[in-house]
């Protein structure tokens, strides 16, 4: 075998003259590897700054999270034995003008130590501790929407507070998680004087910890609970300071990562085609090589070194701008993401892009390279080969290796395996059936009737003569339109779904803290505002679950999966009756007038994923008191309809002793809901007034950043299918110039040559938008109805401009590529045909 | 006197002081260097020369295929000089059928769909009938439906013969027609050519090496250097 070295010497000579030839297989690459390497980057990006900004996140090293109440004396003793501690509080309010304009806010109260990590920046800049007595500083948000200002007052509950500042940036925002409202932040000293706090109350005390030395949080937190077993506590620490976000940013990025890598499979056709070509180019240096001795294997290794040579090239810029990505999209879009990425290289990350862009070039490019090993060096003089190319058995393990290689690499490194199995399982499926449409729209190319006009019959032949890469582009870009088709009718589902079908069912206002005693006084009021106002009114608590079958939770060393109400404090409520959407599917309800030992109602799913039976033990701890109830039903719930839905429902009497507050959905007019709003915060100060309009606008916010997200990976997809399209061509470009010439001989003019052209892509345009809306309606359904349980009503209109959009863009570019066509000049062509 | 004036009544094909240059404007070459060429309705015509004398241009600009830099071209009583790429295109319809060395077939038509196309272009009645009477009269009755890939060299150029004369034009061009043939494909290729010349009336243009062709034609003109050498009647 001849020695590397001077392969490559001879790979080199030639690509430095001729490497034109594989730009479709180094674009196609680049774009795969790099969308891969930037999803990675922004991803690891992301969670790193979490992990790194841990502790401001958090606001210490660790946070014990109480829900309703504060922490006694011994657990204050506790937490000043471990380190320095910060206490804050943090409840829902409405935040009050001086003309009487309320808006639902977040109340946080500080003590002296807080912030323990981290800054608060202020418009006027940093400040350390509590805001001056009597003070508040206030969200820009808040600022803005009641059109507030420096030296102005703004009023929660019974105390009007001087405006001593805007937040620019509030250090532990992240770790706060879901907000509803704008936050405003007091001094803990100046809580009292709100009188929002009453028995009852719905708000959360948090104690952030800063621990002493190097102490491991996660001991702190099990000795303190061992020595505290009632506390009740949510315990995090800052390793972990934000792990709703942590969890979605993980998720989204392995969504991402597998779209990216359809994206790559696709490009992985193009690689495919652009060797196929360039090799079909390369048929006389090949040739030749083999007269002058060149065996088999020589001329597979050198012209393999140069595709190689051109892969890893393009691999590497697109591992470049990967790279790059989490600087340009954090300085671009870095008010969308939860924290700006951080500018480093993430190794593992671009690691995994490039062995995924590897397996893609060995898969896709080995098969048109393994074919030249088996044409005689006269055959290589012949213009085209009859018939398939041999491909050895040996080419067929390292493909399939290759292949089993990136599914390997995409369940292995996926956070949801099984997620991950699903998805490349169904992508498979999907080239599957596109490579089998593409057969048959050849085969059916090739068995219609020949139209009678001479241009008709030339583009039809197109789609079916040897060497037309009409299978290659049904897969590329039905790949690529399917996916578009399938983001379309999912996000306009979703969007129909919170847009139409919610608000439809969805009451005007969820009110929080509606003292028991004024509950009466309550409805008067809305009932004056709308006599057919629709009012939801129960009692509300908050606890968690600290054991069940007899198992304490806190000896769990893993939550049972699905068993998410074991995770933090819950809301509970008590009930005489079966609450509205819910219906009975085990056991008996109890008597309205139950007076016995305390019962529980389970929902259904929630029982299933804890083992619940009828008749077994189930205990919350409430205000720092346990009680033990037994499991007296179980029930399903209605959870879409906005309404009052608990996972656990006790019998009347069970909470006597807790003082606690009442929750109620309010549904009312238009006008009403405007007399309303303003009218509740003035006569019940404590509650707090949340409009549904408010949640679906944020959470439909969310979902587009979401989809628009998603959509930028997948616009990857549709520029690789165009890359193939393009690719295919300039492949074909020599036979679609000789057929023009001709037809021009024969006195065709050039608007003749350009219709027959635009009728080729006009009837694979036509038959991938079919293709491509039928497979990505059937993708969408299974998504949106199984996995959301969302009803299927994408949005026609969007569906159809979205794959009238893809199918268009790829015509046009099959015209424009037809273009220097009709330059061609006959006589010139002529002498060189 | 103007170039139209200069033209015979009864000439099929008129070019007086023909022009061509290709090449880039920094090194370009000149290719025809003021042809005059006058060639009688219905006569026959044999080009001669060595290999790079202009003789395949001289025929692609009187075929319409080149558009030439300078000079007059009319071609069945129509001014070629003042016609774009499409005008000319629709000039050949029905009027000029072309024969080339390497006979230049549509390799995803068969051969009577080869044959109708310039036909059905011309838009004239019935192309497939008239196309498989064209093939009939060139002896490959019995290969309509054969695609070019499935028959010999000969019977290539014999469907190309038939496409060239199948809309009974009034003038054929025929660039070395026998130059990829044995010789005695050869022979036959070119008694076809102009057995179907005669039997059309047409005028015929005819590029060749082979002095014997030459013989058969009214006239034999030789060209060098870009230039008419010599008129031999």
């Amino acid at each position: 075998m001849l020695p590397l070295a001077s392969l490559w010497r001879i790979a080199r000579r030639d690509l430095a003259t001729r490497i034109r030839g594989l730009r479709l297989l180094a674009v196609c690459l680049f774009l795969g590897v790099a969308t891969l390497a930037a999803i990675g980057s922004l991803t690891r990006g992301i969670t790193s700054e979490l992990e790194v900004r841990g502790q401001t996140i958090l606001g210490g090293d660790i946070e014990f999270s109480l829900p309703q109440r504060e922490a006694t004396a011994g657990e204050m003793a506790g937490f000043r034995r471990v380190g320095v501690p910060s206490a804050t509080v943090r409840l829902r309010a409405m935040a009050n003008d001086r003309d009487g304009e309320a808006l639902l806010s977040e109340l946080k109260a500080v003590d002296g130590a807080y912030p323990l990590y981290g800054t608060m920046r202020l418009e006027s800049g940093a400040r350390k501790g509590p805001p001056p007595s009597g003070a508040i500083w206030i969200g820009k948000d808040l600022a803005t929407r009641l059109d507030l200002k420096v030296g102005e007052r703004v009023k929660f509950g019974e105390k009007a507070f001087l405006i001593d500042g805007i937040i620019a940036e509030e250090p532990d925002r992240l770790g706060e998680g879901f907000t509803l409202g704008p936050v405003a932040v007091i001094g803990l000293a100046d809580l009292p004087s709100t009188q929002l706090i009453q028995p009852g109350s719905l708000y959360e005390s948090k104690y952030r910890v800063r621990l002493q030395g190097s102490a491991d949080p996660e001991a702190v937190g099990k000795a303190l609970t061992a020595e505290f077993p009632d506390a009740g506590w949510d315990i995090t620490d800052s390793s972990n300071g934000a792990p709703g976000t942590r969890r979605f940013i993980e998720r989204m990025g392995q969504f991402l990562s597998l779209v990216g890598l359809a994206a790559l499979v696709i490009a992985g056709i193009g690689v495919g085609n652009g060797v196929a070509s360039y090799l079909a180019g390369k048929r006389p240096g090949l040739a030749t090589l083999k007269v002058l001795g060149a065996d088999s294997g020589t001329v597979a290794r050198i012209y393999g070194l140069q595709i190689l040579a051109v892969a890893a090239v393009s691999i590497v810029a697109g591992l470049i701008v990967g790279a790059l990505a989490p600087a340009i999209i954090g300085a671009i879009a870095g008010d969308v993401l939860p924290v700006k990425p951080g500018v480093a290289i993430y190794p593992l990350p671009l690691a995994v892009s490039a062995a995924y862009g590897l397996l893609i070039a060995i898969a896709f490019a080995l098969p048109p390279l393994a074919a030249t090993r088996h044409v005689p060096a006269a055959g290589l003089y012949r213009a085209t080969v009859s018939g398939a190319a041999r491909i050895d058995r040996r080419t067929v393990i390292a493909v399939a290796a290759a292949l089993a290689a990136i599914i390997a690499l995409a369940v292995g490194t996926a956070r949801e395996p099984l997620f991950a199995l699903g998805f490349v399982g169904a992508a498979i499926g999907l080239l599957l059936i596109l490579v089998g449409l593409g057969w048959l729209v050849r085969r059916t190319a090739s068995r219609l009737p020949r139209p009678k006009r001479p241009l008709f019959r030339l583009a039809l032949a197109n789609l079916h003569r040897p060497g037309a890469a009409t299978g290659a582009l049904v897969v590329a870009l039905g790949l690529g339109l399917t996916l578009f088709v399938t983001l379309a009718a999912i996000q306009t589902s979703i969007t129909s779904e919170i847009r139409s079908t919610v608000p439809q069912r969805a009451p005007s206002f969820f009110v929080l803290d509606v003292p028991r005693s004024d509950a009466a006084a309550f409805r008067t009021m809305v009932t004056k505002a709308d006599p057919k106002a629709e009012i939801n009114m129960i009692p509300a608590l908050r606890g968690s679950v600290t054991e069940f079958r007899g198992q304490r939770v806190d000896e769990l060393a893993e939550l049972p999966e699905g068993a998410w109400v074991l995770r933090g404090d819950r809301g509970l409520t008590y009930s005489p009756v079966l609450p509205n959407g819910s219906e009975l599917v085990g056991g008996q309800w109890w008597a309205a007038d139950y007076k016995g030992p305390p019962l529980v109602s389970v929902e259904q799913e929630v029982a299933t994923s804890l083992g619940l039976g009828l008749g077994d033990t189930l205990s919350v701890n409430v205000l720092g008191v346990e009680v033990q109830a037994k499991v007296a039903s179980f029930r399903t719930v209605n959870w879409d309809n906005f309404g009052l839905n608990y996972v656990l429902v006790f019998s009347p009497g069970t909470f006597d002793a807790a003082p606690h507050n009442m929750v109620a959905t309010v549904a009312v007019g238009p006008e009403a809901e405007t007399a309303l709003s303003r009218s509740i915060p003035r006569a019940f100060p404590s509650a707090s007034l949340i409009a549904v309009r408010d949640v679906v606008s944020q959470v439909t916010t969310l979902l587009t950043q979401m989809s628009q997200a998603i959509a930028a990976a997948a616009s990857i997809a549709i520029l690789a299918g165009i890359a193939v399209l393009i690719g295919a061509i300039a492949a074909s470009r020599e036979r679609r110039v000789y057929d023009s010439v001709i037809l021009k001989l024969l006195g065709a003019t050039r608007g003749q040559i350009l219709g027959a052209q635009g009728m080729e892509y006009a009837v694979l345009a036509a038959i991938l938008a079919v293709l491509a809306l039928g497979l990505g309606l059937a993708g969408a359904w299974y998504v949106v109805t199984q996995l959301f349980e969302f009803d299927f009503a994408p949005d026609p209109l969007i569906v159809g401009l979205t794959l009238l959009g893809g199918a268009g863009l790829s015509f046009l570019i099959g015209i424009a590529g037809s273009w220097p066509l009709l330059s061609a000049k006959p006589a010139q062509a002529l002498r060189s045909l | 006197m103007p170039d139209a004036q200069r033209q015979s009544p009864n000439a099929a094909i008129a070019a007086h002081n023909v022009t061509l240059t290709l090449g880039s404007d920094k090194a370009p070459v000149e290719i025809l260097r003021g042809v005059d060429l006058e060639v009688a309705a219905g006569t026959s015509v044999a080009l001669l020369g060595p290999s790079g004398s202009g003789k395949s241009s001289l025929m692609a600009v009187l075929a319409g295929l080149e558009r030439a830099n300078g000079g007059s071209i009319h071609v069945a009583g129509l001014d070629f000089a003042a016609m774009d790429e499409d005008d000319l295109a629709r000039a050949r319809r029905g009027r000029i059928g072309i024969v080339l060395q390497a006979f230049h077939l549509l390799p995803t038509m068969t051969a009577l769909e080869n044959v109708a196309v310039p036909l059905e272009l011309a838009g004239i009645a019935d192309p497939f009938g008239r196309a498989a009477a064209e093939l009939e009269a060139v002896g490959l009755g019995h290969r309509l439906t054969h695609y070019p890939a499935q028959l010999s060299g000969g019977e290539q150029q014999r469907v190309a013969i038939a496409r060239a004369m199948a809309s009974s034009p009034a003038i054929i061009f025929a660039d070395e027609p026998t130059g990829n043939l044995d010789t005695a494909t050869g022979q036959s290729i070119i008694e076809l050519i102009f057995a179907r010349r005669a039997a059309l009336g047409a005028t015929l243009l005819i590029i060749t090496h082979d002095p014997e062709l030459a013989e058969h034609c009214d006239r034999v003109v030789v060209m060098h250097d870009g230039k008419i050498e010599e008129r031999v009647a």
